[in-house]
């Protein structure tokens, strides 16, 4: 009893068991998954062999195939526009509102919370929202912009190829916002006001705070907020299943909207794996970078 | 005294409990919520066999054909479920589903002969009989009689072909008042190949033979009602249900779509409308329609089939009610006394005749993928008619000589 207490109460025991569970869990939840999509991407699954272990590999066949897909690097593109684009506006819009909102004016705190209703709302909730607003033949923006003399001809937000891929990340910026905001909130609220201070009496200008005090002791929350951001928005599924199914012709298709397309509408998993297989990569880089701008948090 | 009888109750019990163990449990997939179609028929069939027992599940209808396969892998399927007809080939190419073929034979309730074309056509696979249709459906021309009037048209003569589809549509399109001339659905989805197939079968081609001047004579006039405004931009992302929203609404002056709309339709729309066959590509040319609606099928290994085929049997007979209980054309001619929507009720019946099904493929969701391809990559402009179509025949082939 005595040497069960001094090894699991105040010894190295329970420290492992803590370990090992969280370890446990990383393996089964995590592990296991990724590494059996990996092997998936190298065979040729179909729905009817989803259970077994034992099917054909087919080696980099799955690879070659959908980096061949014509659709392929009018995906990448996209992706790329849709994940730039979220990322500095939610950054950028979420930095304003953070500012904005430090400088507790009466009831600050108060609407600060209500910008949180829009990203504890689902994202299918949000998408069918937007599909009102954005519809084109009678939907609200657009009854707007015409109101309001801006245009006479209707815009189809939704089903022009050359703006689909916009309103959705239009849509997916402002559920962005305030996940943003209120990280940077936290970040902002971390700096002594002191240093504040002590630059006004030396006469540093708001602008030169800001980009002398503000910015750099923001460092470790910006990274963090910037790597959360490309992984929550190479995520996003709900507001492209809302809102335009990726289309019209495949004009605001993305890697994690495709990867669902092929393994479940057109019953070629092998190949949503692969794609995937290239997302995991580029959250692989981007974790790390998370993981190293939270590392200098500990230093602050 | 009391006591015999009170041990010859007990015995009496006893004695029961085996008949009662020998119930008879069939598990029912269905794509209906509580009080539809799947949930009645099963209440039924279970009150009048009392042996049998229906336990019925509703999965959604985009998810059937994952779970099913998951369920079937794991050996965890139910004995009866229904699925959509294009995709009854994938599972009978694969020997999932039961061969009803010799029960049929033997049936007195189910006479195949009966069953119109297209519907028989969807469940046959090799010479087998994979399933029986529980109803169908099909698309038809609606229009608004009331701007027929006002705008100079006969409204006792809707178009009869696609030249006097395309010149009503015209005439019709008002965009001072924000009204389309047709309504319809193009949607990169099941939707926009099940509404383009009947075009493309009236003009000579099929689900394996896309690459045809009268395919491209479709997509041509399609693109043709995108471009000059006849039908709305959103006709690519929009699917049938939405679409006839806008007729319903007074924004679109004719619709093709279903009779799964009427019921809405006779409470929204404020105007008189009709229905009409759809257009033919020219006058004489072959009709042709969609075919929707699914099937009963029972699953290759369970373990009461008999059970399981005296379901779908009873499922069978009720055709009669389909119409006017739950929106469903019936699948072989019956009477059908008082139906609800008579005008209605008459073109589309007509309309069952010339119902074509999609496919049969074990791979239809690949071929129609390309079909949809061509459809969105036409109205888009990013390829002509031709080249769009060529395409598809190309990945076409590819899906269906392996």
């Amino acid at each position: 009893m005595l040497r069960f207490n001094r090894v699991f109460r105040d010894g190295g025991g329970f420290d492992s068991v803590l370990v090992l569970l969280a370890l446990a869990y990383l393996v089964a939840f995590s592990a296991f998954p990724l590494i059996y999509n990996l092997v998936i991407s190298f065979q040729s699954v179909d729905l009817f062999t989803i259970a077994t272990f034992d099917r054909p590999f087919v080696g980099l066949e799955n690879y070659r195939d959908i980096v061949n897909d014509p659709l392929f690097w009018p995906v990448v593109r996209n992706t790329i526009l849709f994940v730039g684009l979220s990322v500095v506006f939610q950054l950028g819009i979420g930095l304003a509102l953070a500012l904005f909102f430090r400088l507790d004016f009466p009831g600050s705190t108060w609407l600060r919370g209500l910008f949180l209703a829009g990203w504890i709302m689902p994202g299918l909730v949000v998408g069918a929202i937007w599909g009102w607003l954005l519809a084109g033949d009678f939907g609200v923006v657009n009854w707007l912009i015409q109101s309001l003399g801006l245009t006479q001809q209707k815009i189809f937000w939704l089903s022009d190829p050359s703006i689909s891929i916009y309103s959705v990340i239009i849509a997916n910026i402002w559920l962005g916002v305030p996940f943003n905001m209120i990280l940077l909130s936290v970040g902002l609220a971390a700096i002594p006001a002191d240093v504040y201070e002590a630059a006004e009496l030396d006469g540093a200008t708001r602008l030169q705070r800001f980009f002398t005090i503000t910015l750099p002791m923001m460092r470790a929350q910006l990274g963090a907020v910037i790597s959360l951001g490309i992984i929550f928005t190479l995520q996003q599924f709900d507001l492209f299943a809302a809102l335009t199914q990726g289309g019209p012709s495949n004009a605001s298709n993305v890697l994690q909207y495709w990867s669902w397309e092929l393994a479940f509408r057109e019953y070629r998993i092998g190949h949503g794996s692969v794609v995937s297989v290239f997302m995991i990569i580029v959250v692989i880089f981007v974790a790390t970078a998370y993981v190293r701008s939270t590392r200098h948090e500990h230093v602050v | 005294m009391t006591i015999a009888k009170l041990m010859g109750a007990v015995a009496l019990v006893t004695l029961s409990t085996p008949a009662w163990a020998e119930q008879v449990t069939i598990n029912l997939w269905t794509v209906d919520r509580p009080g539809e179609y799947h949930y009645k028929m099963a209440e039924e069939f279970s009150a009048k066999n009392p042996d049998i027992k229906v336990n019925v599940r509703s999965v959604q209808f985009p998810d059937m054909v994952n779970e099913l396969a998951k369920a079937m892998a794991t050996g965890e399927a139910p004995d009866v479920t229904y699925i959509d007809n294009p995709d009854v080939a994938l599972f009978a190419s694969r020997k999932l589903l039961l061969d009803m073929k010799p029960m049929i034979d033997k049936s007195s309730v189910i006479k195949l002969d009966t069953i119109f074309p297209g519907p028989l056509a969807s469940v046959s696979y090799k010479g087998g009989i994979y399933g029986i249709p529980r109803g169908a459906n099909t698309i038809a021309l609606y229009y608004n009689a009331d701007m027929f009037k006002a705008a100079g048209l006969d409204p006792n003569k809707p178009p009869q072909t696609w030249d006097e589809l395309y010149a009503d549509a015209k005439k019709l399109t008002n965009k001072e008042k924000g009204i389309y001339g047709l309504a319809f659905s193009a949607a990169a989805s099941e939707e926009g190949t099940f509404q383009f197939l009947p075009w493309l079968q009236m003009a000579g081609g099929d689900y394996n033979k896309v690459n045809v001047p009268g395919g491209v004579e479709a997509l041509t006039l399609w693109k043709k009602f995108i471009d000059e405004g006849l039908a709305s931009k959103d006709t690519l992302i929009r699917g049938q249900w939405d679409s006839t929203g806008t007729f319903n609404a007074g924004n679109a002056a004719m619709d093709i779509s279903g009779p799964w709309e009427l019921p809405r339709m006779s409470k929204d729309a404020k105007f008189d409308f009709r229905v009409a066959l759809l257009p033919v590509p020219k006058e004489g040319a072959p009709r042709a329609s969609a075919l929707g609606e699914g099937d009963n099928v029972i699953v290759a290994n369970s373990k009461h089939p008999k059970e399981a085929f005296k379901f779908v049997e009873y499922m069978y007979e009720q055709m009669p009610r389909v119409w006017n209980e739950f929106g469903y054309m019936p699948a072989y001619p019956v009477k059908v006394d008082k139906p609800n929507y008579p005008q209605a009720y008459e073109v589309f019946n007509e309309s069952m005749k010339f119902a074509r099904n999609r496919g049969p493929s074990p791979d239809w969701a690949k071929v129609s993928k390309a079909i949809q391809t061509a459809i969105q990559t036409t109205l888009t402009g990013q390829s002509s008619p031709e080249s769009a179509l060529a395409a598809a025949q190309k990945s076409i082939d590819g899906v269906l000589s392996k």
